[in-house]
């Protein structure tokens, strides 16, 4: 069998360093068939786990083609994290608890398995013993907004599996919970043009499709199911919250933060969708409307 | 000669307190199209339900305009037991079910235009 060793780089963040980084492995791996791949984390010294769901997501690519995976020489610290959130069970390397508190197990569902992902995420994200107390209505945005991004992806990705992972950062200024959901289905480039060409409009890059699919009414459906709210609902708790979003998808990266909106063009393509939320947990909003809504003739 | 009336606990029709996904809003759209067929009044109730969702009120509720229009569903739909804080999120989905709709008549109505010819 042949070999094959990738240097996984220093620093694994959630920034688009860190998702280039990550495609670039996943490009390294995407045409190899039967090989032992030996991922080295030797240099590696931060790898922030939420980003194990795209990890994950490699690793699966590179398996079902045949190829073998081998973790080697990883510090002490990233093995520390990996074995916690469930990560290295999936090498054989079995899982220790969670002692600190901070993981959101790193799974894969199906897309049939909503259920199981709502109970994914009433146990991990909301039931951890030292999770801070949010807000009852701050949880409940934290959550829908996790529901709609699975639902996107279920629904719009086509895809067989869904890989989340979530980390709780309580040193960070101010502390965050970052949840990183990825699928390797149909792009948001592929999709959006496919629509976009059905109705003789012109074609969009992979940023600029994202753009289009954060926009309140945007939506490439057509039967009797309407859409396009569920990410612009998002961004709207995020501008409240002063969180932030990332989606990458084909040659795409967009990102809202802070009130501004960053898009650029990767060098190289991811052939899925990776949506990374990062939830403020500072965050003393009130979320309730000052008005009370009649639903009285609401139709 | 007053309709019969039904009520569907939506906690029920989908079996949990998360009301999340496309496929359970569909459900609840079926139900209460059933009900619509037989010439009851429906009332829907949101009882015990944590969570909504817009992917799962665009199935249940904004599906509704697919076949109905708003003075029929104003007078045979009730919705009751939605949490204050969620009830921005029917007012969202309904306004923009209203607009995907319009958008789609308007661009089957070209469209049957374009094939079929007429002013």
């Amino acid at each position: 069998m042949n070999q094959i060793i990738i240097r996984i780089p220093s620093r694994l963040t959630s920034d688009v360093e860190g998702y280039k980084n990550l495609i670039s492995i996943y490009q390294k791996v995407k045409e190899l068939e039967d090989y032992e791949i030996i991922f080295d984390f030797k240099y590696t010294s931060w790898f922030e786990a939420n980003l194990s769901a795209i990890f994950g997501v490699i690793g699966d690519y590179a398996s079902d083609k045949g190829n073998t995976l081998k973790l080697k020489d990883m510090k002490h610290t990233v093995q520390d994290v990996l074995l916690r959130n469930g990560f290295m069970a999936e090498y054989g390397m079995g899982k220790i608890e969670d002692y600190k508190g901070t993981t959101i197990s790193y799974k894969r569902f199906n897309a049939e398995q909503g259920l199981k992902f709502s109970q994914y995420i009433k146990e991990e994200l909301l039931a951890k013993p030292d999770f801070p107390k949010l807000s009852s209505l701050l949880a409940k945005r934290i959550n829908e907004s996790i529901y709609e991004l699975f639902e996107n992806a279920r629904t719009h990705g086509e895809c067989s599996h869904i890989y989340t992972c979530g980390q709780y950062y309580p040193q960070k200024q101010p502390a965050r919970i970052d949840m990183t959901i990825v699928d390797l289905g149909i792009s948001i480039k592929r999709n959006i043009n496919r629509y976009l060409k059905n109705n003789g409009k012109p074609t969009k890059t992979g940023s600029q499709a994202i753009d289009w699919a954060v926009q309140k009414g945007n939506t490439t459906k057509t039967g009797n199911i309407s859409g396009g709210l569920g990410l612009d609902l998002v961004l709207e708790f995020l501008k409240l919250n002063n969180g932030k979003i990332q989606i990458v998808s084909s040659d795409g990266y967009w990102e809202y933060r802070n009130g501004k909106t960053e898009m650029r063009v990767l060098d190289e393509v991811f052939n899925g969708t990776i949506v990374n939320i990062e939830f403020n947990l500072e965050d003393s909003n009130y979320y309730q409307l000052q008005e009370e809504i009649s639903l009285d003739g609401i139709f | 000669m007053e309709n019969e009336a039904i009520r569907l606990l939506v906690a029920d029709l989908i079996g949990n307190d998360t009301a999340v996904s496309t496929d359970d809003g569909d459900s609840v759209f079926q139900n209460i199209k059933s009900g619509f067929t037989t010439g009851k009044l429906v009332t829907l109730d949101f009882d015990k339900i944590n969570l909504l969702t817009t992917a799962f009120l665009n199935a249940a509720i904004g599906q509704l305009y697919s076949e109905y229009n708003s003075d029929f569903l104003n007078s045979n739909l009730k919705l009751t037991n939605v949490a204050s804080e969620d009830k921005i999120l029917f007012v969202k989905v309904i306004q923009r079910a209203k607009e995907y709709f319009e958008d789609k008549k308007g661009f089957e109505d070209s469209a049957n235009k374009a094939f079929y010819g007429g002013k």
